[in-house]
């Protein structure tokens, strides 16, 4: 049986670089056909919302990276519902092309159906 | 058990990245297996040579470079954020057009498909983060 492994992402888009090499770690796994799903929680929700405008920052934007999980056969995102409501953001629209959201109530239960996770 | 850990924290910056290697130390020497320990983000730099502490610190390069001798360890620092904050073999340093290459004896640059390969041949993947 193949390992399952969850990406945990909990950091915002900008303010440290946690978030872009989590999402590169996850591509990488992906592009060697790991089973790896990842869950957006805490501030790591901010991820998911369009309107990202890092280049004021001199930043790349890390939604582009993001266009890419669905193209590397991450097409479902897990999303912890209580992140969202805590910082009054409705993923309404906002979702990466190819991509499903599936919002998570009970994240405690969700990451121990994992073998392993990767926490960024 | 085997065990692989990630290490996200830079040495002398975090307590993160020395509690990595006491776990590491404490794992072999109660008789677990480490598979490899993968440096990742800001935990690259425990991979550099030029790091000079006060001798009165803890030199946690020369540390994991002691422990992979003895273990002979698999240290792997992930080369894309080596890159990006200046942790270069010779070879890199070259390429790259860089005045000096300072990846310390005993670890060696690689891709994140190494952090892949440890997770898929791990017990446990122990993460310490930053």
């Amino acid at each position: 049986m193949a390992i399952k492994t969850l990406a945990i992402c909990r950091r915002a888009p900008y303010g440290s670089a946690l978030a872009r090499e989590g999402l590169e770690a996850v591509l990488a796994g992906a592009a060697m056909e790991q089973a790896i799903d990842v869950l957006f929680m805490r501030d790591g929700v901010f991820q998911l919302m369009e309107a990202q405008a890092p280049d004021n920052i001199e930043q790349k934007n890390l939604w582009r990276n993001l266009q890419a999980l669905p193209m590397f056969g991450v097409e479902t995102l897990y999303v912890c519902e209580s992140s969202l409501t805590e910082r009054g953001i409705k993923l309404d629209r906002s979702r990466p092309a190819g991509s499903e959201i599936k919002l998570i109530a009970d994240t405690g239960t969700f990451i121990a159906a994992y073998d392993h996770v990767l926490s960024f | 058990m085997k065990f692989s850990l990630a290490v996200y924290a830079a040495p002398h910056s975090s307590q993160s990245a020395a509690s990595a290697l006491r776990f590491a130390r404490t794992l072999l020497e109660q008789g677990h297996q480490l598979y490899r320990v993968f440096f990742y983000c800001d935990g690259v730099h425990n991979g550099s040579a030029i790091a000079a502490p006060p001798q009165d610190e803890a030199n946690l390069v020369g540390q994991w470079q002691a422990l992979q001798k003895q273990y002979s360890l698999d240290l792997v620092i992930c080369i894309a954020a080596a890159q990006r904050r200046g942790v270069l073999n010779r070879r890199e340093a070259e390429r790259l057009e860089r005045p000096a290459a300072n990846l310390a004896e005993g670890f060696e640059l690689a891709g994140l498909g190494q952090l892949a390969d440890a997770v898929a041949n791990s017990d446990r993947l122990v993460t310490f983060g930053n």
